[in-house]
This record gives structure tokens, sequence and C-alpha cells, in this order.
């Protein structure tokens, strides 16, 4: 069997991804997770990456090795279930062998516990000044340290530590503090949006103007040839700022506004094929044996259009997204939703340059253009399928 | 001659027509009365209906239209709501930016891929033709504000040879020859970045233009002449090669202004395509189409000269027949 062309397993894996992948994120990527301008975990150099363990009836105690400066927090939350009258404590042991108790608990039932180091209650508890810091008290240098539950096995709960590293994830964190993978995975979903829809409204218009301008000639078709050059010769992404600028930034009117300024390409294409066809014979003996107008059009033309506006829509998807994108840059559409564009807006915007932040940058600017790779080239091969002479010898 | 002239200008006072005209009917859809927008709306409503009297709204809308359509011939383009400063004041000096980034970057990129291109034609299969294929697909998908990103993180963050932002230094430099030295040094980066992205496309279309034009008689003639071979890949080929070239610069014009909007934002430049946005955000209506109108009047005006580059390019017009195209 002959294996597809890469443009188009790619391209299944891409939409796989749109549609899978928002669904496993375990958190919304609008939720801070880790301090703004993270890197990623594989890149970020003297940052500590995060840290997270548990404390359970089967494990009492849990090591952390920490090479790296005392982290910005340290948050420990969950509850553990007691059958009968204890004492229990956790127990924070640095690498001098310094002991702290964290909390303590006497009796029986649920202890339940929600530690965050910068909280005044628990800076009291360990005995120190309200301004001094917690952390750097309970990691004075680097090594070993431990926390340990003291006394005797809880029946049932976790509970859990957590020290937010400088570094975060596959992708590092924006400058909210929001997990970049996260919103490269939902991104793909506008692009994909709005540069298929767009190109589809586009192809339809290109189609339905195109076959009327080559079918009937005449008066018409020139005029909307001159409509087509003129629309040609002005520069398009002005007009759709201005558009966009007065309509409102929402996804769909930029739908619309792309799909109405984008028909002229498939409309010429369409035309010249429509106009070879018109004078062809069998359309002409369409005509003698009286086939009306509709009837040609809707029979004959529209089949013989359809691989060449497949092609032009698959042609047009690029320059859809390229067009979203650079709207989104320039800021120009809505702030809520997350697309590749909008990331490199708030990139651009929001100081990504003095953070050094390359992470913020390069994945959706990657993702952009592998998507127009990615169409560009089942374009071509749809074209080569519509037309066997462009199949082979590649261009010249 | 003549017709392909009175074409030309016909097609030219339509584009600009279109573009007043959208920019009339455009900022006359957006919601709200356009008096509301400049008034308290505590005013009584007589003082309001002398208002809109003084602005001409109450005009029938064909004399509004004219009366526009000569404020923007003449340049008077209205006060912007935001620094109630005219327009015309704001624009006048971001026009020769905005120009200067256009212009370098267009003769920069159309030299250099025409050069490559005219080369990868000659050796089939040669290192330059594969630079030409690929650097062509990468013009044709990557965005260019993210190439201008990555060029920016590199060469203004990670070594910081380049200025961030800006078209000039502040405090400007002392001296004629310093400041000029400065502006370049500001412009280098965003007309470097418009080459890289530009010059692909050029070269791949030049490419296969030279091929079909290499494979022809009349070259081989030359050849069977035993002209000089730099002769006949410039003064033969290349020479009628030249028309269908100025025609993709026609057809790639608009978008190139597209990317100085652009270039203008990821550099933050006192140009024309910033202010157009920076208008829009800031719902300055009247400076928004403004600028739109210098955006399209600078595409119209090198569309013309594009035109007559093409008119002495092609025999068949400088000659006088009808044009062919």
């Amino acid at each position: 069997m002959k294996v597809p062309r890469w443009s188009f397993i790619t391209f299944f894996l891409i939409l796989a991804i749109a549609v899978i992948g928002p669904m496993s994120l375990s958190k919304g990527p609008q939720e801070t997770v880790a301090k703004p301008f993270a890197p990623p975990v594989w890149s970020g150099g003297d940052a500590p990456p995060p840290f997270s363990g548990n404390l359970s009836p089967n494990s009492k105690e849990m090591n952390i090795e920490w090479d790296w400066d005392a982290p910005e927090n340290l948050t420990l939350r969950g509850q553990l279930t007691f059958d009968h009258d204890v004492v229990a404590r956790l127990v924070w042991t640095t690498p001098e062998g310094s002991k702290y108790t964290l909390s303590s608990f006497h009796g029986s039932g649920v202890w339940s516990i929600d530690l965050d180091a910068r909280d005044m209650t628990f800076k009291t508890v360990l005995g120190i000044p309200p301004f001094a810091s917690a952390t750097s008290l309970l990691f004075p240098s680097r090594g070993l340290h431990a926390l340990s539950l003291e006394g005797p096995s809880p029946s049932e709960g976790s509970m859990e530590l957590v020290l937010p590293g400088g570094r975060w994830g596959l992708l590092g964190t924006d400058q909210r503090g929001r997990d970049v993978l996260s919103l490269f995975i939902v991104g793909i979903r506008v692009s994909l949006l709005v540069g298929i829809s767009a190109t589809f409204i586009a192809s339809l218009l290109g189609l339905s103007i195109g076959l009327a301008s080559g079918y009937l000639g005449g008066v018409a078709d020139s005029l909307i040839m001159r409509i087509v050059d003129v629309l040609l010769s002005i520069p398009i992404l002005p007009i759709l700022m201005v558009l966009v600028g007065i309509w409102g930034k929402g996804l769909w009117q930029l739908v619309l506004i792309l799909g109405l300024f984008s028909w002229m390409g498939t409309a010429r294409t369409v035309r010249s094929l429509a106009l070879s066809l018109r004078e062809s014979c069998y359309v002409e003996n369409l005509r003698s044996i009286g086939a009306g107008s509709w009837y040609i059009l809707y029979r004959h033309l529209l089949p013989e259009a359809m691989p060449i506006v497949l092609a032009a829509v698959s042609l047009g998807v690029p320059g859809a997204i390229l067009a979203e994108a650079g709207l989104s840059f320039l800021g120009l559409s809505d702030p809520r939703i997350i697309s590749w564009g909008r990331m490199l807006h708030e990139a651009h915007g929001f100081g990504a340059f003095t953070a050094g932040a390359w992470w913020l940058i390069i994945p959706p600017g990657l993702g952009i253009s592998i998507i127009c790779l990615v169409f560009l080239d089942m374009g071509r091969s749809i074209e080569e399928m519509a037309d066997p002479r462009l199949r082979g010898g590649g261009q010249g | 001659m003549w017709s392909y002239w009175s074409r030309r200008a016909l097609g030219a006072v339509a584009v600009l027509l279109l573009v007043i005209a959208a920019n009339f009917f455009l900022f006359r859809v957006m919601p709200g009365d356009a008096v509301s927008t400049i008034v308290d709306p505590r005013f009584s409503p007589e003082a309001k209906e002398r208002l809109r009297e003084l602005f001409g709204l109450d005009l029938p809308l064909y004399r509004q239209f004219l009366i526009y359509v000569r404020r923007m011939l003449t340049f008077d383009l209205g006060i912007s709501f935001l620094s109630q400063r005219p327009v015309w004041e704001e624009l006048k000096s971001r026009i020769p930016n905005t120009v200067a980034l256009l212009g370098s970057a267009l003769f920069l990129s159309s030299a250099l891929g025409i050069w490559l291109g005219v080369k990868a034609a000659r050796r089939r299969g040669g290192l330059t033709e594969k630079l030409v294929l690929v650097s062509g697909s990468v013009s044709f998908s990557f965005p260019s504000f993210f190439v201008q990103l990555v060029l920016l993180l590199f060469f203004a963050y990670t070594f910081p040879v380049f200025p961030l932002r800006g078209s000039v230094s502040i405090p400007l430099p002392e001296g004629a020859f310093a400041r000029a030295l400065d502006y370049l040094w500001h412009l280098l980066l965003p007309v470097g970045s418009l080459v890289l992205l530009g010059f692909g496309s050029w070269a791949i279309y030049v490419r296969n233009l030279m091929v079909k034009t290499l494979g022809e008689d009349f070259i081989l003639l030359a050849r069977a002449r035993g002209l000089p071979e730099g002769r006949i890949l410039w003064n033969h080929a290349f020479r009628s090669a030249l028309p269908p070239v100025l025609t993709i610069f026609l057809l790639a014009l608009p978008g190139i202004v597209s990317g100085a909007v652009i270039t203008e934002t990821v550099f933050s430049l006192h140009g024309v395509g910033k202010y157009l946005l920076d208008s829009i955000m800031g719902h300055d209506y009247p400076a928004a189409g403004a600028a739109f109108y210098i955006l399209g009047l600078l595409t119209i005006v090198s569309n013309l000269a594009a035109d007559a580059a093409y008119a002495l390019a092609d025999p068949r017009i400088r000659v006088g027949r009808r044009a062919q195209r």
C-alpha cells in the first residue's frame, strides 16, 4: 500500500492533539501554576525545579535532596485520619540535623492541614519574626532535607508537600505564571478553526463568483474581474485591522472578515476554468439539447471545478492562519481566547524580551509555521491528484 | 502607449476612490452618532443640532462624501480624538520612516532575490538552487512577526548589538552624521528581517522564469554566436524575463505594505503602520482612517511606479502597440 504523504499524517496528528489535548489537561490553561517567566524544566540553569511529595500511612518519611537556594515558598496540604487518641507531629530536619516541628496534633479523628510558609501563624509556630522568611530557616544550606511524621501511623489520608520551583513543565510559564504547554495545546484549536472556516467561506464565495463570472461573461465578468483587480491591489491587513477595530474582536467576526477578503484568488482560478469550459464542445452540446444554465453550472461545471477548489482551500488555509495570527499578534483579538498569535502578542507586549523568555516565542511561532507548511503540502498534493501534469517533476 | 497609461491611471483612480469610500463608509457604520463622540451628552438638543450643522452632518450623504473626497485629496485629514492635534501633523513625520523601511526592504530583497534566482537557474541542482527552494518555502509559511521576534530576541537581547525598539535613540546623538548613523542602526534589523523573509519568493519566481527562458531557441542562437555567458544570462535571458518579474512586483506590493504594519509594531518604529494600530486600539477613528488612507496612497503610488517601469521594460508598450498582459 502506498504510504500517505507526510503532510496528511501530520495533519491528522495535529487534529488529534487539538481535539484530545485540551481534555487531557489536568488544570485549566488560564490557571497560574508557577512564578512568572519560569523557564522550562530541562533548560533553566540555576533556578530550582518544582518539587512535590506525599506523606501517607505507608510512607511516613520523605527525603528532599535540595541543591539550590531556598525556594520561594513551601505549602503542605492534606488530611490524615487517626482511629484512636494520638499525639502526632510533623518534623522537618535540615542537613545540619536541626529539627523544627511544623505542626502537631492531639486527639483522634481527622487532622487536616493547610500550611503556607508565608502565613503569619506558621512563622509564630516556628518562632521567627513576622517579616523573616520561613523557607530560609527551613533550607539553611544545600543537601538532604527530610520531612517526617512522628507518632503512630494514621489509618488513612495523605499530605502533599509542594515547593514551587523557578522552572516549570516542558515549556515554562508566561508572564502570568500560566503553563505555556497548556496554552500551546489549547491554541491549536483557534488556528485550525479560524483557518479552515474562513477559507471555507472564502472558497464558497470564490467558487460562486468565479463560476458566475466565467460562465456569464460579458459585462458581469469584466465588472467582477475589475473588482478583483482592485481588491488585490490594496493592502488587506490594514483593512482587516480597521474592520476588526470597528466590528469587534470576536472569533466569528474575525472568521467572517477573513472570509470576505480572501476569495479573490479562488475566483480567478475558477473563472478561467469556467471560461474555457463554456467554449468547450460538450457544454455546447448540452446547450443544444436544451440544458439550462443552472443545470450546466450545477451538474457539469461545479464537479469540474471541485478539485481546484479543494486545492484552493488547502492552499488558502495558511493565508488565513497567518492573517489570524497577525491580527492576534497586533492585539486585535479577543483577549479571553487563547491563540498562538495572542501568545506572541503577550510575549511581545509583556516583557518576554527583558526576561529573555524564548520559550514564549519559539513554540507558538513554530506551531504556526508547521501548520502552514502542512497545509501547503496538502494543497500541492491535492493539486497533483487533480492535475497529473504537475506530478513528479516538481517546479520548473 | 496612451491606452496603456490611461488604463493604468484609471485603475489607480478607481483604487483611490475605493479606499476613500471605504474610509468614509466604514467609519460611519461604527456604532454611535458622530457628534456624540465629541460633545457632552448633557448638551441641549439645539446645541447638538447646531454642532451637526457646523460639521456638515445635516447635508445629504453624497454632499458629505464629496466634501470628504476633497478634504482627503488636500490632506485635510481631521483632528485626532486622542491628541487633539491635526492628524496630518502627526502623520507627516511618520511617512518618511515608512517609505524608508518599505523602499529599502523592497529594493534589497528584490536585488538579492533576482541575483540568486538567476544564479540558481544557471546551475541547476547546485547549492544555490537548493538554498533558493528552501528559502522560498520558508518565506511562504513562516509568519513574519515570528521570524522578527526571534531575530529581535537574538540580536537585541542575547547579543545586544541592535536596539530593542524605536526609530531613533533617545536622546538624539549630536551632529547630522551621528544622527544618520543612529537612524540606519535602528533600521538595519527591521529591513534585514524583511529582506530575509522576502528574497525567497523573488528568487524562486525568477529562477522558474529563467529556467523557462534559458530553454528557448534565441538563447541557443546566442550561444551559437559565441556570446559571453554573462551577456547571454543578463542581456538576453533576464531582459526578456523582466516584464513578468515586474508583474509579480505589482502583485506583491499590497502584501509588503501589510508586512510593514507588522514590522513597525514588532520593532516599535515611528511609522504609519504603528500609528494605524495605535489609533485603532485607542478608538481614534479620524487618525485610523487617515493612516489607512496614507497606506493606500503609498500602495497606489508604488503601483504606478511599477507600471512605469513595466512600460519601460516591455517594448510592446514602449513602442506603442497595445499591451498584452
